[in-house]
Order: C-alpha cells, then sequence, then structure tokens
C-alpha cells in the first residue's frame, strides 16, 4: 500500500518564492527541480537554494528533488548537495537502463556514508522518458531497494517517439501501460506525467481519469488548481467507503474472535479484497479511523 | 524567456510594434535581445543590451502590478554579468527610471527624454573624484580625444588650448571600439603631449562619449536618436564633469568626414554655453594642403608610407607604430582595410 | 577564498535576493543593502550576510545586495552562490556550506 501519491507538485528550483510556498497547497508530495527549469548558468546556484531550503524548512510532504543527468558533472554534484541536505528521494531524470539507477545508487551511498548518515535513508524515484526506458521498465523497477516508483515523462517521450500529444492520449498508451505494470510487478508507486495547460480542467480530469483507469497512483501536477482537481477524482464514492469499511470491521471481529476463513455477504474475503479495502480507505482520509 | 535572434524577422517586427507603443525603438547598436511572451504568443515584456548598457525595456500596462520588470532586469544583468560586464548602465524615460532605482541602480543624468542610470552605487562620484586628485587650476579648458591614434592635428589642438589656458584637461574616450586600443591611445596621447606642462590627461570611462553616453558616436543611427544621446552626453559634461574641473572652455577641431561626430560638434554649440562653456572650434591643421586627420594615418599605415606617416604624426606615435608592440594593431588596420571596412 | 572577479547570483524577483560581489580595498566586508523591508531588517539581513562570507574566509568583500523580501535561507544561499561565482572555486566545502 504505503504512502500516498496522488499529487507531486513540480517547483522550478531557482525560485524561492514557489519553494518557500510549495508546501501549503495540499499536494501529498514536493518535487523541486533542478533540471530542465534551470537555465544552464543557474544550476549552481539552484542547487545551493534547494539545499539552503531543504535543510531549514520544515516541509510536511515528501520532497523529491529532481537532479540532472549523470552525464555532466552536475548530477552527481546534485546528489551530494540533496543526500546532504537531508531529502527524501532523488528523481532521476530520463533513465533508460537499470545501470542509470545502480550508478545513482552508488553515489547516494558513498554520500550517506561520508556523512554518517542510515544507509538507506534516501530513496530513488526513476522518470522515464524514453522508448528504451519503456522497454526496460519492469529492469528499472527492480534496480535496486531504494527504488520507491517510476514516473512517465511524456513531452521528451512522445519526441523521441516522432508523434504529438493529443487529446485521447493514445500516443502514451503503451508507454503508460507498460509502466504500470512494471511498477505493479515490482511493488512499486506508478506516477504519470505532467499536464501543462492549465487552464484546460475538462482535459485535465479525463485525463486524470484515464490514468486512475489504468492504475496509477497519481500525477506530476505544475499548479496548484491540480491538486484538489486530482483528489477529487482519486476520492472513492460513499459507496465504495461503506463497502470498505464492512470489510475491514469484518477483518477485525475475525481477527479478534481467532476465525481462520472469512467472509462477507456469502463471499471470501481474501488478501486482494482487504488490500484493495484498505486503499479506499486510505485515500478517503478513513484510515485511522477505522482501522 | 526568449532571445530575439536577428533573423527572425516577424518576430523582430512585432517587438517594433509593442516597443513603438512605447514611444520606443531598438538602437542600432543593441546586441541581444529578450522578450517575454504570454500563453498566447503576444509580447508582453521586452529587454535589451547594447554592451552594458541595458535599453528599451518594457512591459505590457496589463502586467505592470507583476513583477515582470524585475525579472527581465535580473535576467539582463545575469547575461551581462556572464558576458563579463559587470558596470551596468540602464537607459530609461523618465516617467519609468524610479522602477530601476528598487532594482539597485542609481541615476546619474537626464535630459527630457532619457535618463541614465548605473548600478555601481558611486560609480560618478568615484570618476569625479579620481579625476579630480591632481592640483585643480581653474579656470581651465576641456578636450574630448579619440585619437585613433594621435596625431599632430591632436597635438595642435591640445596646443592651442595650453597656450591659450591655464589648465587643459584632456578626456580619452575609453570604449574599446577603435582600431587602436584604448589603452593604445592613451599611452600615444600621453607620449605625444608630454612636452605640455599644463595638461593633464584623464579617462573618459563610461561617461564620456561611451556606449552609455553616446552610442551612436560608434555605431550610427537615426538623427533623433543621435541628437538625443549627444544631449545626455553634453549634459553630463556641462552638469556635471566641466564643473568639478573648473572647466569653461571646450576646444574641438572642426569635421570634415564624420557625420555623427558633425552633428555632434554642432549641437555642443549651441547647448554647452547654457553652461557656461565656450565652445572653440579650430580648423583642422593642414600639411601641405591636406587636413591630417587619424583615418588618413590609418590608410597610411595600410599602405605603408612611412615617408608620408612621418609628416602627420609626432615623433612618439612614429616610433610607437615602428616598433614591435604596435604588430597587432598594424595587422588589424590592414585586415580591415582589405576586408573593405571603413578603417 | 580570494575573489577573482566580480559575481552575482539571485534574481530580482519576489521573495529573493540579488548578491553582487567584488574585492574592495579594505581588510573588511561592506554590505550596502537596499530592500523594502529595510528599516526593520537591515542589521538582521546584512548579519546574515556576514556569517556566510566569515565562514568562507571572505574578508575583502564589497557586496550590494538588493532585497525583494528574501528568508535567511534564501539570503544564504545566493550569497554562497556568488561567493563561489567570484572565487571561481569548483569544490564545495560542505563544512562552510552548512
Amino acid at each position: 500500500m504505503g504512502k500516498l501519491r496522488r499529487t507531486m507538485m513540480y517547483v522550478p528550483g531557482n525560485n524561492p518564492a514557489m519553494l518557500t510556498d510549495a508546501g501549503i497547497y495540499g499536494a501529498d508530495s514536493l518535487m523541486f527541480d533542478l533540471e530542465d527549469s534551470v537555465a544552464l548558468n543557474q544550476k549552481d546556484s539552484a542547487r545551493l537554494l534547494v539545499y539552503q531550503m531543504i535543510k531549514n524548512n520544515n516541509y510536511a510532504q515528501e520532497v523529491v528533488v529532481r537532479i540532472n543527468s549523470l552525464e555532466s558533472d552536475l548530477g552527481a554534484t546534485d546528489i551530494e548537495a540533496m543526500v546532504r541536505a537531508g531529502v527524501d528521494v532523488i528523481r532521476l531524470p530520463k533513465t533508460e537502463t537499470a545501470e542509470d539507477v545502480k550508478k545513482v545508487e552508488n553515489i547516494i551511498e558513498s554520500v550517506e556514508k561520508k556523512i554518517g548518515i542510515e544507509i538507506g535513508h534516501t530513496k530513488i524515484m526513476a522518470a522515464i522518458e524514453g522508448p528504451l526506458g519503456v522497454i526496460n521498465a519492469y529492469d528499472i523497477a527492480t534496480a535496486s531497494k531504494r527504488l520507491i516508483g517510476i514516473a512517465i515523462g511524456a513531452e521528451d517521450f512522445v519526441t523521441s517517439m516522432k508523434t504529438k500529444r493529443s487529446k485521447s492520449g493514445v500516443e502514451l498508451l503503451a508507454a503508460r501501460s507498460q509502466l504500470v505494470l512494471a511498477a505493479r510487478a515490482a511493488n512499486i508507486a506508478a506516477l504519470d506525467t505532467v499536464f501543462s495547460n492549465i487552464d484546460d480542467s475538462d482535459g485535465f480530469k479525463e485525463e486524470v481519469k484515464l490514468i486512475k483507469s489504468l492504475g496509477f497512483d497519481g500525477k506530476s501536477v505544475i499548479n496548484p488548481r491540480q491538486i484538489n482537481l486530482v483528489h477529487e477524482i482519486y476520492k472513492p464514492t460513499d459507496a465504495e467507503i461503506e463497502d470498505a469499511k464492512q470489510i475491514v470491521y469484518t477483518i477485525k471481529e475475525a481477527e479478534a474472535k481467532g476465525s481462520g476463513v472469512i467472509s462477507l455477504n456469502g463471499q471470501m474475503i481474501d488478501k486482494p479484497i482487504v488490500e484493495r479495502a484498505k486503499r479506499v480507505l486510505e485515500l478517503s482520509g478513513l484510515s485511522e479511523e477505522v482501522m | 524567456m526568449q532571445k530575439l535572434f536577428e533573423s527572425d524577422v516577424k518576430g523582430r517586427q512585432a517587438l517594433e510594434i509593442f516597443l513603438e507603443s512605447f514611444d520606443l525603438s531598438l538602437d542600432q547598436d543593441i546586441e541581444k535581445t529578450y522578450v517575454k511572451k504570454s500563453s498566447d504568443g503576444k509580447i508582453i515584456a521586452t529587454g535589451s543590451i547594447a554592451k552594458n548598457v541595458l535599453k528599451s525595456i518594457a512591459v505590457d500596462k496589463h502586467y505592470q502590478g507583476s513583477s515582470l520588470i524585475n525579472e527581465m532586469v535580473s535576467y539582463l544583468m545575469e547575461e551581462c554579468y556572464q558576458m563579463g560586464e559587470t558596470h551596468l548602465f540602464i537607459y530609461t524615460k523618465p516617467e519609468s527610471y524610479k522602477a530601476f532605482e528598487f532594482l539597485g541602480f542609481k541615476k546619474i543624468t537626464e535630459t527630457n527624454r532619457v535618463v541614465l542610470m548605473e548600478n555601481k552605487i558611486n560609480g560618478f562620484q568615484d570618476f569625479l573624484k579620481n579625476i579630480k586628485d591632481k592640483e585643480l587650476t581653474s579656470p581651465s579648458a576641456g578636450i574630448v580625444l579619440n585619437a585613433n591614434p594621435f596625431t599632430k592635428g591632436h597635438y595642435y589642438l591640445v596646443k592651442r588650448a595650453s597656450e591659450e589656458n591655464p589648465w587643459v584637461h584632456v578626456f580619452v574616450v575609453w570604449e574599446n571600439q577603435s582600431t587602436f586600443s584604448n589603452v593604445e591611445r592613451y599611452n600615444l596621447v600621453s607620449k605625444g603631449l608630454k612636452d605640455l606642462k599644463n595638461v593633464s590627461i584623464h579617462k573618459g570611462l563610461n561617461y564620456i562619449i561611451s556606449a552609455a553616453t553616446f552610442p551612436s558616436y560608434f555605431i550610427s543611427g537615426k538623427d533623433e536618436v543621435i541628437k538625443e544621446q549627444t544631449k545626455l552626453d553634453l549634459k553630463l559634461f556641462g552638469d556635471k564633469i566641466a564643473p568639478s574641473l573648473g572647466i569653461n572652455k571646450r576646444y574641438v577641431g572642426k569635421e570634415p568626414f564624420n557625420n555623427t561626430t558633425a552633428k555632434y560638434n554642432e549641437t555642443m554649440k549651441k547647448v554647452l554655453p547654457d553652461y557656461g562653456i565656450e565652445v572653440i572650434e579650430i580648423e583642422r591643421k593642414k600639411i601641405e594642403d591636406q587636413i591630417i586627420s587619424a583615418s588618413t594615418v590609418r590608410r597610411l599605415i595600410y599602405e605603408g608610407d612611412l615617408e608620408k606617416l612621418k609628416c602627420l604624426v609626432p615623433k612618439s606615435t612614429f616610433e610607437y607604430l615602428k616598433s614591435p608592440a604596435s604588430q597587432g594593431v598594424i595587422n588589424k588596420i590592414k585586415k580591415d582595410y582589405n576586408e573593405k571596412k571603413l578603417v | 577564498m580570494k575573489i577573482n572577479k566580480e559575481a552575482i547570483a539571485g534574481t530580482l524577483e519576489s521573495s529573493d535576493i540579488q548578491i553582487t560581489i567584488s574585492k574592495n580595498h579594505l581588510i573588511k566586508n561592506t554590505i550596502y543593502l537596499e530592500s523594502p523591508v529595510k528599516h526593520l531588517y537591515e542589521v538582521a539581513i546584512k548579519k546574515v550576510i556576514m556569517n556566510t562570507l566569515e565562514k568562507h574566509q571572505i574578508t575583502n568583500a564589497n557586496v550590494k545586495a538588493i532585497d525583494q523580501g528574501a528568508l535567511d535561507c534564501t539570503i544564504i544561499a545566493r550569497t554562497q552562490s556568488a561567493i563561489y561565482r567570484a572565487t571561481e572555486k569548483k569544490e564545495i566545502n560542505w563544512e562552510a556550506i552548512d
């Protein structure tokens, strides 16, 4: 089950105003970006800014930092800075192979050792943005124990596929499906890409409904307005909540009595059903109350 | 933020229209232009860089409350610093200069149409302090020379002033846009005037005929633009520089060749008397009926005509041109001339 | 650390601070500050900048700071960035950064 990641708010790393305010909008996670939203000649400055922000501000949410690719010197320095700052997750852009993930892991581990924090404290997220990455999705998803999720980056992907984004999203179908499959098989999170037209809320809602059906855990958002829309769509219906409550109460009672096989309304309640019920309660914010 | 490229004809046209609504245009000396567009592709802000001067900055009035101007100026400043230009100037309209004060720029001077500002808090003050650190003899005369290179004509002009005034202040144009470098020109001026005891030589830096005060001197532009810039340059000279040195006369050689310089001199004769400065225009010295001009000298350098050259330049300049140190500039002259650029 | 060239970091946008560092010819650091909250926080802001300079062993800096309401962590980050650009140092000294 794990952590809720319905929304990951994307914040440009060289913008103090946005970095300071990022936490107030209610996203499940925050992603501070050192990569594409930061001009080349500002990368050094953005890195120090994000470092100081993370180190000195207590963000209530999970903090993810998208580093620069390891192909340049920037990536390794980004990792060192962010691990030292105490970041929760390092997000690697344009991941193509399991090897890419392992390289990141090695650097993270050496920094954790150097500064004396718990080895394994810093997690990794891999953004897949090209066809090779999609093909290697499962290998990537299982490349490291630190890997907590994989995400799809549509803009670059669609360009490499020599096509464009459309309303139906058909050009991303294979990639999205492959990604969710890999994530589920590896038991990690699957996150969808950014929807850049902040004025098209209908189009946005359609896309969120689509990815929810496909099984994604959540989506990257670039604007506070998008956060509530996602949380609404990911919210279970009242009927679903009632059913979930019933299932969980049944389990609790059965456990108290020491019963073996459990059934409700003539149906066997096995592990997948329980998991799903717990998930529903989690999404509605009722986990504590019921469980 | 997007860079507007030279070859983007449509983009430039759109920008010209945008700037026109602010009564601004793109000066000829602009090297880089940036625009910011709204989500539907309309220009909402723009700014340009000409060496170390930020100009043609405008923000759409519907966005004027926001921090677009801050973003634009930061961006332009960052660009300049990346290029190694750290002493920056802003050209703006009197109505809008206050906004730039909050961004760390200080006003140096203004005419009724343009305000000149700089980012060094005491930049201009320090300049005035430095040129004053020799004993002041007033009244005195002022001369501004580019001296590309220093010729007998220049010497003649300064000598005349030194005979007619207790002291002469010579300012060497410091912009490095001439064939001879500013250091070379300054050295030749110093050496050439060594025997005149009542002359001090100063570097004009950013404050006299510079990219900041009078860019049209280097890259000519439209007539109204030349006129505005001339007024600004002369105001700074007449209102601030001349009084701090007790200058009440400015000597200048008659300009038969260059249109921009001729216009500058014309305006100078009209404007400087308002500051209590008399403009004395001297006929150019002739040698064998030929006016001595720096451009003639450069042509002779190209042609390698040492005999004629010796007649037109003082010994100090001639010695330099024969020395190995001048090899660089001589090659430059040859190259420029071969490429048929105006030398 | 030695200042090799004049450098700038940060922007003039809201919540940010633009820091320019150059060499001065004194044996102490000087700071010029513009800020919308100058009347309340001038001393505090200058202290943060000064501490950052001292932690990086800079003793002859001429600092110009144009503030638009930046938090301390932003002031520190931008000052550090300007220091690294001015001293042209590639390696980050993590003890000093902290």
